[in-house]
């Protein structure tokens, strides 16, 4: 869809890398294959004739990385499409905020707990998610960005703040994942939705949620 | 024969179940007798069109969504509400489809060429109409199938010992691949990633803990419904918000006018109908995307055997009519594998696994003998879901296309609210909705590096089964792994899995492929 721009490192060198979309979505896999190689490192393998829990996912990983270093070599040698950097970048931001996420909720946890504030930790999490998406989302990466957060706001908020902030905090960030968005009119439509939801889900479907903070 | 009635009889008669519903309402209090799983087929098949026909959403996304409503369901009410949600969620692809040119999955693709073009000259309506109407008919006729063939083939399946049951697995990932759009190799690729992911969690023999990192929330493994989610729903939506143009995603909502096909009209599509049904219903039971082939199929059949060729895609009703009864009759069909074998063919029927494991029953042979009324009781509900649909669709057309005029910037929000609090609801994790956003973004990068998501989630599901029956096999044959090619049924597998992966790779064939794809694609 773009013209063929490395992703990494400066300058284009089109004769040593074709395809760089295929290329790079090569590496990838071979990534993950040695991740998910590591990951099953100490488990047993065969034992006589028997699979060991490690057998069979070894097997895959290894044939992973088996395709990946094809789909990879096929990029080099072959004429495709480039990467496109807003993709990259969309896509790498993302990924970057569900780990810092992950990482603030389980290291920060003995903090919360010894200052009183049991859960404290996931909000605070909701809370840096939120600051960095406003920091970075910018052209393209803005939809994956405020997609990502406001899935990640409310799985932060959910436990501690109850259904009715969670829905409507991360319905209005959510919203924000278009350029075309209003704000009066998204205020809106979340409390409506929020509204909704409250009734749909814990009367209709009758299933358990907390409406407010829980302290 | 006889049989085959008394079953449908049995299946009706649980449709048709009368539950006394306990009734405290002004005043008035005792238990009134009401047919509560028409009323569930009912509903699901009126939300499944509701959340279906918002572009973007398709099927998969669809159940994946409204899986957690099932929940609370008792088995039997809960997957005839599925069943419904299934076919209002096909039905509302096909509408996207033929209003906005936006299929919401593989198997509706076709549709567009001709129903896109009939909405344009401002004959949407009788699109919609001969759409329901063919899916209506290829519905009835692939019930009986289903009926007929059912217990023969569960015969079949109790032959199958675990080597047998790996290579049709085998044979299952290769149709995945074979009919996955662009590349061979990265479609296998992504198998690998799925069989890969699957295997995170506990050991299924020794219990020991695979790649969960000491988190104790992975030691499960890794919810269905959180990769189907991530992957396809919130995927797909960060896509669309990219695609950016308010226009194209609203152009004809205006011009829906006369909604009732013409006499020449049912003329014109009655034999189409029949064809694609015939077509549809063969090539459903084959497992792996059987849907999409017949629907590709059942068009080119059609454009083969017309006699005016070129008029196809400028408008033609057998256009919609031939490709929506295929995709209908195969849907239906494709229960067959799912209930008898319990191997699921194509992502949908994935999900169905998925939900069928939730209630407690595992889908295999033994359905149809430990709970007939299940299993008989499902395959009429599917007749039932397919009559609820054209009750709903046909006067609601116009109601379908108003929903779509909602701008996708109030759209997006609800569908991701909706998203995160029936994922949350399931388990009552946090973790899930987290590990759901990793997945999206996973998906999205996916998809803009042309690897095709459907394929993961067939190797995802597939993946535990996979492993077992793989690991067992060997175990019996002592670790002699020729035992896939010495056992007959299981060598005639593998040969005709092996035969397919050969005829995709030939260039000359693969060329052909590519231009059926790029045709329906434009």
């Amino acid at each position: 869809m773009s013209e063929g721009v490395e992703s990494q490192g400066g300058g284009r060198k089109p004769s040593l890398i074709k395809g760089p979309r295929e290329f790079w979505g090569g590496v990838a896999l071979v990534v993950l294959a040695v991740f998910a190689l590591i990951a099953c490192y100490d488990l047993p393998g065969m034992r006589g004739f028997a699979f060991g829990p490690g057998t069979a996912p070894r097997m895959f990983a290894v044939l992973l990385g088996a395709f990946g270093v094809i789909i990879a070599a096929v990029g080099v040698m072959q004429e495709g499409p480039g990467v496109d950097p807003a993709v990259v970048r969309g896509a790498g931001l993302a990924l970057i905020l569900v780990l810092l996420f992950a990482a603030i909720d389980k290291f920060a946890e003995p903090l919360f707990t010894s200052i009183g504030y049991r859960n404290g930790e996931s909000v605070a999490a909701s809370f840096v998610v939120l600051v960095v998406t406003v920091a970075f989302a910018r052209g393209i990466a803005r939809g994956p960005l405020y997609v990502t957060a406001g899935v990640l706001i409310f799985a932060g908020t959910i436990r501690t703040l109850g259904l009715i902030p969670a829905s409507f905090i991360s319905t209005v960030v959510a919203a924000f994942a278009t350029h075309e968005v209003r704000v009066v009119e998204t205020l809106i439509w979340a409390a409506v939705l929020t509204a909704f939801c409250a009734f749909l889900f814990p009367y209709a479907l009758n299933l358990p949620f907390n409406f407010w903070p829980q302290f | 024969m006889f049989d085959l009635f008394h079953n449908l009889a049995l299946g009706f008669g649980v449709v048709f179940q009368f539950a006394d519903i306990k009734i405290n309402f002004l005043g008035f209090s005792g238990t009134i007798p009401l047919p509560m799983n028409i009323f569930f087929c009912f509903m699901g098949a009126l939300i499944g069109t509701l959340i279906g026909v918002l572009p973007g959403v398709g099927p998969v996304a669809t159940i994946a969504m409204l899986l957690p409503i099932t929940f609370g369901l008792p088995p039997v009410g809960g997957l005839i509400m599925l069943a419904g949600i299934y076919y209002g969620a096909q039905y509302g692809g096909s509408t996207t489809s033929i209003l906005v040119n936006l299929p919401g999955e593989a198997s509706s693709v076709v549709t567009t060429l001709d129903g896109h073009q009939m909405a344009r000259q401002g004959r949407a309506g009788p699109a919609l109409a001969i759409a329901a109407i063919g899916s209506f008919f290829a519905g009835c006729v692939s019930t009986v199938l289903v009926a007929a063939l059912g217990l023969p083939l569960t015969g079949l399946a109790l032959k199958f010992g675990p080597a047998e049951y790996f290579s049709l697995m085998v044979l299952g990932l290769v149709f995945a691949v074979v009919l996955a759009k662009g590349s061979i190799v990265k479609a296998i690729a992504m198998i690998l990633f799925g069989l890969l992911a699957s295997m995170v969690g506990s050991d299924i023999e020794t219990g020991q803990s695979r790649m969960a990192f000491n988190i104790p929330e992975l030691s499960d493994g890794i919810s269905f419904v959180v990769v189907a989610m991530g992957v396809f729903g919130f995927a797909e939506i960060i896509r669309n918000l990219e695609g950016g143009d308010e226009e194209t995603r609203s152009i004809v909502a205006s011009k829906v006018t006369g909604l009732m096909p013409t006499i020449p009209d049912l003329k014109a599509s009655a034999g189409a109908i029949l064809r694609g049904t015939v077509l549809g219903s063969i090539l459903g039971i084959l497992p792996g995307g059987g849907a999409v082939i017949a629907a590709f199929a059942a068009y080119t059949f059609e454009k083969k055997v017309s006699k005016d060729p070129s008029r196809f895609g400028k408008g033609a009703i057998e256009g919609v009519a031939a490709p929506e009864s295929a995709n209908n009759a195969a849907a239906q069909t494709s229960f067959i594998p799912l209930l008898t074998l319990g191997i699921p063919p194509n992502a949908v029927m994935a999900l169905m696994v998925g939900a069928m494991t939730i209630h407690g029953i595992q889908p295999g042979p033994q359905v149809m003998t430990k709970q007939p009324d299940l299993f008989w009781g499902m395959i009429s509900s599917m007749w039932i879901g397919n009559l609820m649909l054209v009750v709903i669709n046909l006067p609601m057309v116009g109601l379908w296309v108003r929903l779509l005029r909602v701008p996708y910037r109030m759209m997006f929000p609800a569908i991701l609210i909706f998203c995160n609090i029936g994922n949350y609801s399931i388990n009552n994790a946090p973790f899930d909705v987290a590990m759901t956003a990793l997945f999206g973004v996973v998906g999205y990068w996916l998809i803009k590096h042309d690897f095709e998501p459907a394929p993961m989630l067939l190797g995802f599901v597939l993946g535990p089964l996979m492993e077992e029956n793989l690991r067992r096999a060997m175990l019996i044959a002592r670790g002699d792994p020729s035992t896939f090619v010495t056992r007959p049924i299981s060598a005639g597998l593998l040969a005709v899995s092996l035969l397919l992966l050969v005829l995709a790779v030939l260039p000359m064939i693969r060329s052909k492929r590519e231009v059926v794809f790029t045709e329906s694609e434009t």
